[in-house]
C-alpha cells in the first residue's frame, strides 16, 4: 500500500513535469497566427506510413544509423502495451500481469528488446565517439543519458526473465525499470527527444509540397515575418520538433561551401526565441539578415529532414519581412528594378525576344493549330548561350512533328521575386502571366527552365491556374521514344509520329558524360529518371556525381543568388563546390538542364580554366538526331 | 536671355557644365552662366573663357557643402534678378535634387533630361526620351518664363563650346541665403572603397576575357587601352585568377558600365557579364569562336585571334 503511494506521487510528480514542459510549448503553438493546414489527406496518410512507420527518411540517406534508429522506434512502439500494463499494476488500477496473452507478448518483446540494445549501443558509440559533423562539435550528455535510460529500459525488462518479482533483486529490478521511464518522461519536452512525440505529428502537418509558401494576403496587411509572432504555428511545431540530426546541415549548399547558413542553427534559433518568450523581438535579430540571404531555397534541408520540419518558409518568410521593410541586399533592388522596368531579370530590352522569336521562326500560339505552348523564360528570351538550347529543341518537335507556339509577350514567371521574398512583386508578375496564358488558352506548357516549371505549375495554382506544365527532358523523352537506336539510315516505324527516319539517332561513339541534377528538376519535381532515359538513349554513358537525383547540391543559383556579389559573402561559391564534384566523376562533358544551372557551372568552370564541355541536354539530344534540313 | 547654372564643388567645375553651355549656344541670344557657392572664383575664371555675355557669381558660406534648401533659396533669388527667358542645367545628381523643388516654388515648368533642342522659326522644342528611352517626346515648354530645361550628360559635347576672343567679364550678385532655414545636414563625403576604379565614368573601356589566356598577355589589352585612352576591364574568370583586381569586374558580380566604347578582346558574353555592359553605346567584339554569344550584342565583330587584330588596331590607331 505504502509502496503504491510512494509511485502514486511520483508519477504524479514526473508526469506533472511532463505536462507542464509540454503544455507551454502547446500554448506558444497555439499562440501563432495562423492554423494547421490539412490538404492532400491521402498523401499525407501515405507519408505517414512511410516515412514515420516505415522510417524511409531516417534509413535513406544513413542507412546504418537510420536502420538501428528504426529498431529503437519499433521497439518503442512494441513496448507501449507493455509499459501501460506495468504502470496500471503499479498504479494499483489493474493488474494484468497475471494473464497468459501477457506471458506470449512478453516473448514477443525479447527479440524487440534484443533490436533496440543492438541499435542503442550502436548509436551510443556513434554519438560518444564517431561522432558525424551534423551532430555538432560537443557531444550532448542529455543523449548520452537518454540513451543510457534505453539502454537500462531494456536490460531490466530482459532481467525480468531471469530475477523473480518477489526477491528483493526481482523487486529492485521492477523500480528501476518504472523511475527510468518517469525521469526519461520528464527529461524529454525540453530536448530533442521530445521528437518521439511531436515527430509522427510535424510529419503528418508537413506540406505535401516542397517549399510551400503560401501567398501574401495583402488586403490583410500581411508583410511576411518581421517578428517573433509572426511565426507560424507549423513553423513552432517545428521548432519544437528539430532533433538536431544535422541532414539539413550536412545537405545544404551554403554550409556546404563555408557560408554561415546552417539550416538546423535557424531551427534551433527559432525555438531558442519561441521560448525567450520576447515575441517582438525582431527575426533579424535571431538568424542575422547575412545568413538569411545565403539559401538559395534549393529545398534539400526541407526535402532530407526526418522529422518534418519545413525551413523555407521560415527563411523566406524572413525575407519578405525584410523586403516589406526594404532591408533586401543591393543587388536584389537592382533585380527587381529589371523586374519592374522591364519584367525580366536582366534589364533587357523586350525587342530582344522578339528578334530571337522571329530568328527561330516561332509562331505566336494558337490552341487551333498548335499542340503545346513553349515558355521560353527570361533565360530563352535573353541568354544567346541559352538560346541554342532552345534552337536544339525547336529542331527535336519540328523533327517529331510536334506543332508549337509561344506567348506573343511573356514576364518573368516572377521565381527570383517569390524565393527572395519581394511577394508584392510576385504576385503582379504571377498575375499579369496567368491573364496572358488564360487568353492563349494551352493545353499544355513546355520548358527548359526548371523554375518555371515549379513556379507556373505549383505557385500559380494558388491564384486558381491550374495548366499542365513540363520540363522539355520529360516531353522530349516522351516523343522520342520508339526511335529506332541504330544508324540513321533505319526504318521508321509506324507507332512512332513525324518522320522517324529523319530523327532518327546517328551513329556517335557513346560518350561518358555526367549529368547535373536542377534543384527544382530533380528535388522539387522529381524528374529524374527522364533525363537520364534521354542521355543513354542518345548514347550517354553517364557517370553519376555526389549528390544527385532527388538530392542534387545546389548549382548556387537560386533564392536570387545569380545576382549575388561574391565578395560580400564568406567561403567559396557553391558553383565552385558543385564544378568540383562534377569534375571528379572523370567526364569531361557535364549535362545541364536548366539555363541557371548552365550560367553558374559555366562560370564554375570559367573560374577553374577547365576545358570541362557543357551541354545543354536538348543540344545532346539534337546533335544526335539527323534532322534534315530544318 | 539664357541662364546656365553651373556646377562645381570644392572650386573645381563638373564637365556637364560645358555640355550646358554648348546647348545654350545653339539656342542663340545672349547667355548668362551662374556659378554658385562659397568660393567661386576659380571656376568664374574658368567659365569666362566661353563665349558668354557674362558670368555672374552667388557666393555664400551656406551654399557649400550643397544642400537643396540653400540652393532653392539662393538660386529663386538670383532668377529673379536676373529673369532669363530659359535656365538650363546640366541633368547631374545635383541638379535632379533641386531642380523640381526650385521650379514648383517658382511655379514654372520644368522638361528634363533633354537631349536635343530643336530651333525653327518660332519657339525651341526640346527633345528627350521616354519609357526607358523607348520613345523620344518633342516638348515645348508652357506658363510663364523663366523655363527650366536640364540636358542630359553626354548629349551635347564639351568641345563644341565656343570660346570668346576675350574673357567675359565676371560680375558677383549679392543674394542673401537664411542659413537657420537649411534642413539638411550633409555628412561628410565618402567613396565606397569597392568604387575605387570607377568604371562606370570610362568613356572606352578595353575587357578582356578568358580568349587571353595567360595572365602575362594582359599587356596586349594594356597596350590597347593606351593608345585609345581606354580603362581595362575584365570579365569574371580573369579576376577570380588575379589577373586582374576585383574592381576591375563588369557583370552582374561587378560593375555595371555604359562607356560610348566597349571593346570586349577574347569575351564569351555570359548573360552575368552582358548585363553589366548592355548600356554601352558601341560594342566591339574579338573571339575566335563564330558562335560566342558576344557576337549577338557585338555592333562590331571581328572574329579572330586576338594577339593578331589588336596589335594591328593599335597599330592603326596610332598611324591615324
Amino acid at each position: 500500500m505504502i509502496e503504491t503511494l510512494a509511485f502514486w506521487t511520483l508519477f504524479l510528480a514526473f508526469v506533472g513535469a511532463f505536462t507542464a514542459q509540454v503544455a507551454r510549448r502547446v500554448q506558444i503553438i497555439r499562440a501563432a497566427p495562423d492554423t494547421f493546414s490539412l490538404d492532400n489527406l491521402p498523401f499525407r496518410v501515405k507519408r505517414f506510413l512511410i516515412d514515420v512507420v516505415m522510417q524511409r527518411r531516417t534509413i535513406a540517406e544513413r542507412p546504418a544509423a537510420g536502420l538501428m534508429h528504426a529498431f529503437v522506434f519499433w521497439g518503442f512502439v512494441a513496448f507501449g502495451g507493455y509499459t501501460s500494463i506495468e504502470f496500471l499494476r503499479g498504479l494499483g488500477i489493474v493488474d494484468l500481469t497475471g494473464t497468459g496473452w501477457f506471458a506470449g507478448y512478453r516473448i514477443v518483446l525479447v527479440p524487440f528488446a534484443a533490436a533496440v540494445l543492438v541499435g542503442i549501443v550502436f548509436l551510443l558509440i556513434r554519438r560518444a565517439f564517431i561522432r558525424p559533423v551534423g551532430l555538432g562539435s560537443r557531444v550532448s550528455l542529455e543523449s548520452l543519458v537518454i540513451g543510457l535510460f534505453i539502454a537500462t529500459l531494456m536490460v531490466t525488462f530482459l532481467l525480468t526473465f531471469q530475477l523473480d518479482e518477489g526477491t528483493a533483486p526481482g523487486h529492485a529490478n521492477w523500480w528501476v525499470h518504472m523511475l527510468v521511464i518517469l525521469a526519461f518522461l520528464a527529461l524529454i519536452p525540453a530536448s530533442k527527444h521530445f521528437h518521439l512525440v511531436l515527430s509522427p505529428i510535424t510529419v503528418f502537418l508537413k506540406s505535401p509540397e516542397l517549399g510551400n509558401l503560401p501567398n501574401l494576403d495583402f488586403e490583410k496587411e500581411q508583410v511576411g515575418l518581421e517578428a517573433v509572432k509572426d511565426l507560424g504555428s507549423k513553423m513552432a511545431l517545428d521548432a519544437f520538433t528539430c532533433v538536431e540530426c544535422g541532414r539539413c546541415q550536412v545537405n545544404c549548399p551554403a554550409w556546404g561551401a563555408g557560408k554561415a547558413l546552417n539550416p538546423k542553427a535557424i531551427i534551433l534559433q527559432t525555438q531558442e526565441a519561441l521560448l525567450g518568450g520576447d515575441r517582438e523581438t525582431r527575426l533579424g535579430a535571431i538568424y542575422s539578415n547575412e545568413v538569411l540571404w545565403q539559401c538559395t531555397t534549393c529545398g534539400a534541408c526541407e526535402n532530407q529532414c526526418p522529422v518534418g520540419i519545413e525551413h523555407l518558409p521560415i527563411l523566406i518568410g524572413a525575407r519578405r519581412g525584410l523586403v516589406s521593410n526594404g532591408e533586401a541586399p543591393g543587388y536584389l533592388g537592382a533585380m527587381y528594378n529589371n523586374l519592374e522596368r522591364r519584367s525580366n531579370i536582366w534589364g533587357l530590352g523586350y525587342d530582344q525576344r522578339t528578334k530571337f522569336v522571329q530568328s527561330a521562326g516561332l509562331e505566336t500560339f494558337d490552341p487551333a493549330k498548335h499542340d503545346v505552348l513553349v515558355w521560353l523564360g527570361c533565360a530563352g528570351a535573353f541568354d544567346a548561350d541559352f538560346q541554342k538550347s532552345l534552337r536544339s529543341l525547336f529542331q527535336i518537335l519540328r523533327g517529331r512533328g510536334v506543332r508549337f507556339g509561344v506567348l506573343a509577350k511573356e514576364k518573368c514567371n516572377g521565381d527570383p521575386a517569390k524565393r527572395t521574398g519581394n511577394e508584392y512583386m510576385f504576385q503582379e508578375l504571377a498575375t499579369a502571366n496567368i491573364e496572358d496564358l488564360r487568353a492563349a488558352g494551352p493545353r499544355k506548357i513546355l520548358t527548359s527552365c526548371p523554375h518555371c516549371v515549379k513556379t507556373i505549375g505549383r505557385d500559380y495554382r494558388k491564384f486558381g491556374y491550374d495548366v499542365d506544365i513540363v520540363h522539355t527532358s520529360v516531353y522530349v523523352e516522351e516523343v522520342t521514344r520508339g526511335v529506332p537506336l541504330t544508324s540513321g539510315a533505319a526504318t521508321s516505324t509506324a507507332s512512332v509520329p513525324g518522320d522517324a527516319a529523319a530523327t532518327a539517332p546517328t551513329q556517335r561513339p557513346r560518350e561518358i558524360v555526367t549529368f547535373h541534377d536542377p534543384c527544382y528538376l530533380g528535388r522539387y519535381g522529381g524528374t529524374v529518371d527522364e533525363p537520364r532515359a534521354l542521355l543513354s538513349r542518345f548514347g550517354g554513358d553517364i557517370r553519376e556525381p555526389e549528390r544527385n537525383r532527388d538530392n542534387p547540391y545546389c548549382c548556387g543559383a537560386g533564392g536570387g543568388l545569380l545576382f549575388a556579389d561574391k565578395e560580400e559573402e564568406p567561403g567559396s561559391r557553391i558553383s565552385d563546390v558543385r564544378f568540383k564534384q562534377l569534375r571528379a566523376t572523370g567526364a569531361n562533358t557535364v549535362v545541364t538542364a536548366c539555363p541557371f544551372c548552365s550560367i553558374m557551372l559555366k562560370g564554375a568552370q570559367a573560374s577553374a580554366q577547365a576545358e570541362t564541355q557543357f551541354v545543354d541536354l536538348m543540344t545532346f539530344v539534337s546533335s544526335r538526331l539527323h534532322t534534315g534540313d530544318l | 536671355m539664357i541662364l546656365v547654372i553651373a556646377e562645381q564643388r570644392e572650386g573645381k567645375l563638373n564637365r556637364a557644365s560645358w555640355e550646358t553651355i554648348a546647348a545654350a549656344q545653339t539656342m542663340g541670344g545672349d547667355i548668362v552662366v551662374l556659378v554658385a557657392g562659397a568660393s567661386t572664383a576659380g571656376p568664374a575664371a574658368d567659365l569666362a573663357a566661353a563665349q558668354v555675355k557674362e558670368i555672374v557669381t552667388v557666393e555664400h558660406a551656406a551654399l557649400e557643402p550643397y544642400t537643396p534648401d540653400a540652393f532653392v533659396a539662393g538660386l529663386q533669388n538670383a532668377i529673379t534678378q536676373l529673369s532669363p527667358q530659359y535656365i538650363l542645367l546640366p541633368h547631374t545628381y545635383q541638379t535632379r535634387d533641386f531642380a523640381p523643388k526650385l521650379a514648383a516654388r517658382m511655379d514654372r515648368s520644368l522638361i528634363t533630361d533633354v537631349t536635343l533642342v530643336k530651333i525653327g522659326s518660332s519657339e525651341p522644342v526640346f527633345v528627350r526620351p521616354m519609357f526607358q528611352g523607348k520613345l523620344t517626346a518633342d516638348v515645348v515648354p508652357v506658363g510663364q518664363a523663366p523655363h527650366f530645361i536640364t540636358f542630359q550628360i553626354g548629349a551635347f559635347r564639351v568641345d563644341a563650346v565656343a570660346k570668346g576672343s576675350a574673357a567675359a567679364p565676371v560680375r558677383a550678385l549679392s543674394v542673401p541665403v537664411d542659413a537657420s532655414a537649411i534642413r539638411e545636414k550633409p555628412e561628410a563625403p565618402f567613396q565606397q572603397a569597392k568604387q575605387a576604379v570607377d568604371l562606370s565614368q570610362a568613356e572606352r573601356i578595353v575587357s578582356v576575357g578568358r580568349g587571353i589566356k595567360e595572365q602575362a598577355n594582359i599587356q596586349v589589352a594594356e597596350r590597347l587601352a593606351e593608345a585609345i585612352g581606354a580603362e581595362i576591364a575584365a570579365s569574371r574568370p580573369i579576376c577570380d585568377a588575379g589577373w586582374l583586381p576585383m574592381e576591375r569586374q563588369v557583370g552582374s558580380s561587378g560593375q555595371t558600365v555604359a562607356p560610348k566604347l566597349y571593346l570586349a578582346l577574347g569575351i564569351s558574353g555570359a548573360i552575368q557579364h552582358l548585363v553589366g555592359m548592355k548600356g554601352a553605346g558601341t560594342i566591339v567584339a574579338i573571339n575566335k569562336d563564330a558562335d560566342a554569344p558576344i557576337f549577338e550584342v557585338a555592333d562590331y565583330g571581328i572574329v579572330g585571334d586576338l594577339f593578331e587584330v589588336v596589335p594591328a588596331i593599335i597599330e592603326a590607331v596610332k598611324a591615324s
